[in-house]
């Protein structure tokens, strides 16, 4: 009585642990089914932007092959030839640079004043930094064209710059603050004990111990200024002034649609993009889930 | 003497947080000034604008509410609309469910899920107007992708105008935003299912709770802060998105994909400035319950 007992408890054992197994087995083929479509559905536009750039015209047009039978540099070529895009490449490269090195130089300024310092006004100055955040460009594009042609900086890189200011600052300081909060204020004050200046202190020990925020800020404001389509758009009108956005978007608007060049464009502004998401992954990541980031 | 002693103590503390001050105000001025010149400034011009008739070459004067009355007129204002409300709720609803399913998926311990994580972050890495300049590549009639694969695998067998057609258009234009912009919420979310102790799932497991309840009770509680205030932020980036329809439709065909910061930017290529700005004051009042939410919230989370 007692081993048949014990060895209904034993099957029954043994048939819950199988059970259990059986439905570890199923999650994971399904986790892996599903992750393995989500992936494909992912991965094919950024495959078939690539694949589409080094095929030849007659390739692209009738029945596009999965494969290309021949691979061409063709549109490449043709991209590059005229010298134009690769001007638009150096603008935006320019432009996506000056923008990080000056945001991320003034706005870690303020926002280390902001946690540090208590003072009249720095509520009202945080919130009105908050408040241009969320501001959006569709809002500010129209008078600030009007304000940009006034100061004659309307078709300039110089231009585009101060503009692109608008969204990397209030970001970038909203960003550091959140940081340079979790400095300890003991560390700071040993370094002016060791007799930093204020100024010594932040540059010595709160901004090298924020190196994450600040390579994190530094990659969201240059891939912003690097992205921006409708301020450029609006402000430049000269084609030696274009950025690659522009540039591509020119290639559209004209009557026939360049496949090939367009797509060779796109891999190419997408490779400086790509190169700091493999070099910085980390920091994106890490940036993206403290500040929710505009994109 | 000692008097003198404190008193003169007292002079060089006051000096001390005076230069104190200076500099905090020195550090936060540069930001303050470029702020209220490139943004506040140009806030306020933009509502004063929107009253007049200006328009390129000529500053115009006060009408009153002739542009908003003007454009209420417009078929292509309603269309505006109400393609820019579909399009928010729509792509958030999307993003925010296709995002958070993944980050449940790939939090779980199995081989290879770094390799995942990476591929599926891949679309945010890209630039915008790339991603949708492959987009409109690849809705292409003849020799587009998705049309092959249709055909091909005997799924639809015409040919379809995904961009050209009114009733695929805005479809199209949302499944492109959704693919470029899950991951916005699908690496917050991971990152902060990382941060939910395994022993609550034990805890409530024990408790004999469902995955359901597991899900309700245990993960959503944890992964709220991630949820909440990004829900916010991107209604109003998705509402005052302007590279998806530009780049694949132009608002067209008929205005089947109009939305406002579009209808704004061709008010602006038509000349007339006054009509343009009152387009985007237009969207204002919705804007400004928002952004005044999300301040709210964000002030508050920082404070703590």
């Amino acid at each position: 009585m007692s081993t048949q007992a014990l060895g209904t408890v034993e099957e029954q054992d043994r048939r819950s642990q199988a059970l259990a197994r059986r439905k570890l087995i199923i999650g994971r083929v399904l986790t892996y089914a599903t992750l393995t479509v989500a992936v494909l559905l992912v991965a094919f536009p950024i495959y078939w932007m690539i694949i589409t750039s080094l095929k030849l015209p007659r390739e692209i047009y009738r029945v596009p092959s999965l494969w290309p039978k021949v691979f061409t540099l063709d549109n490449y070529e043709k991209l590059l030839a005229d010298g134009g895009f690769l001007l638009a490449l150096r603008n935006s490269f320019i432009v996506a640079t000056v923008v990080t090195i000056v945001s991320v130089v003034i706005s870690s300024f303020a926002a280390y004043s902001m946690v540090r310092f208590r003072y009249r006004f720095r509520g009202f100055i945080g919130r009105i930094i908050l408040f241009a955040y969320l501001t959006p460009a569709s809002l500010l594009f129209i008078p600030i064209s009007i304000v940009m042609a006034q100061l004659r900086l309307g078709n300039s890189l110089v231009g585009l710059i101060l503009v692109y200011l608008t969204f990397s600052l209030p970001l970038s300081t909203w960003l550091l603050q959140g940081y340079f909060r979790g400095i300890p204020r003991e560390l700071e004050e040993q370094g002016l004990i060791d007799g930093h200046s204020r100024l010594g202190a932040l540059v010595r020990i709160v901004l090298p111990l924020s190196a994450p925020g600040l390579a994190a800020v530094a990659i969201f404001t240059f891939t912003g200024a690097w992205n921006e389509l409708l301020f450029a758009l609006v402000l430049i009108t000269s084609e030696s002034q274009r950025t690659a956005p522009l540039a591509l978007n020119y290639l559209i608007t004209s009557d026939v649609l360049p496949w090939g060049p367009l797509m060779a464009g796109a891999v190419i502004s997408s490779v400086p993009l790509m190169i700091l998401y493999f070099i910085a992954q980390r920091f994106m990541v890490a940036g993206m889930t403290a500040g929710s980031v505009k994109g | 003497m000692a008097d003198l002693n404190a008193h003169a103590g007292e002079r060089q503390n006051r000096a001390a947080a005076m230069r104190l001050n200076l500099f905090a105000y020195a550090l936060v001025i540069p930001v303050t000034l470029l702020i209220i010149g490139l943004v506040g400034y140009p806030f306020f011009f933009a509502i004063w604008v929107s009253f007049t008739d200006q328009v390129i070459g000529n500053v115009g004067k006060f009408i009153g509410f002739t542009n908003f009355a003007y454009l209420a007129g417009t078929s292509t204002f309603w269309a505006a609309i109400q393609n820019t409300v579909v399009i928010v709720v729509v792509t958030d609803i999307l993003k925010l469910g296709i995002g958070l399913g993944l980050a449940l998926l790939v939090h779980q311990h199995f081989p290879a899920r770094g390799i995942f994580r990476s591929i599926l972050l891949l679309p945010w890495a890209m630039p915008a107007f790339v991603a949708f300049l492959t987009w409109r590549v690849m809705y292409q009639p003849i020799g587009g992708r998705i049309n092959l694969i249709l055909t091909q695998t005997g799924l639809y067998p015409h040919v379809v105008d995904w961009l050209g057609q009114r009733h695929t258009a805005m479809g199209s234009v949302i499944v492109a935003s959704v693919w470029r912009g899950f991951p916005f919420w699908f690496i917050p979310i991971l990152v902060q299912l990382y941060s939910v102790p395994e022993e609550f799932y034990d805890a409530a497991r024990a408790d004999g709770a469902n995955p359901w309840q597991r899900f309700r009770g245990v993960t959503l509680p944890g992964i709220k802060q991630v949820i909440i205030v990004p829900t916010l932020l991107s209604s109003i980036w998705t509402a005052n998105a302007f590279e998806h329809v530009w780049l694949l439709t132009q608002g067209g065909p008929s205005d089947a994909t109009m939305v406002f910061p579009v209808l704004a930017y061709f008010g602006m290529q038509t000349q007339r400035i006054g009509e343009a700005a009152a387009v985007s004051v237009y969207m204002l009042p919705a804007l400004g319950i928002l952004v005044i939410f999300a301040t709210a919230l964000m002030m508050r989370d920082d404070e703590q």
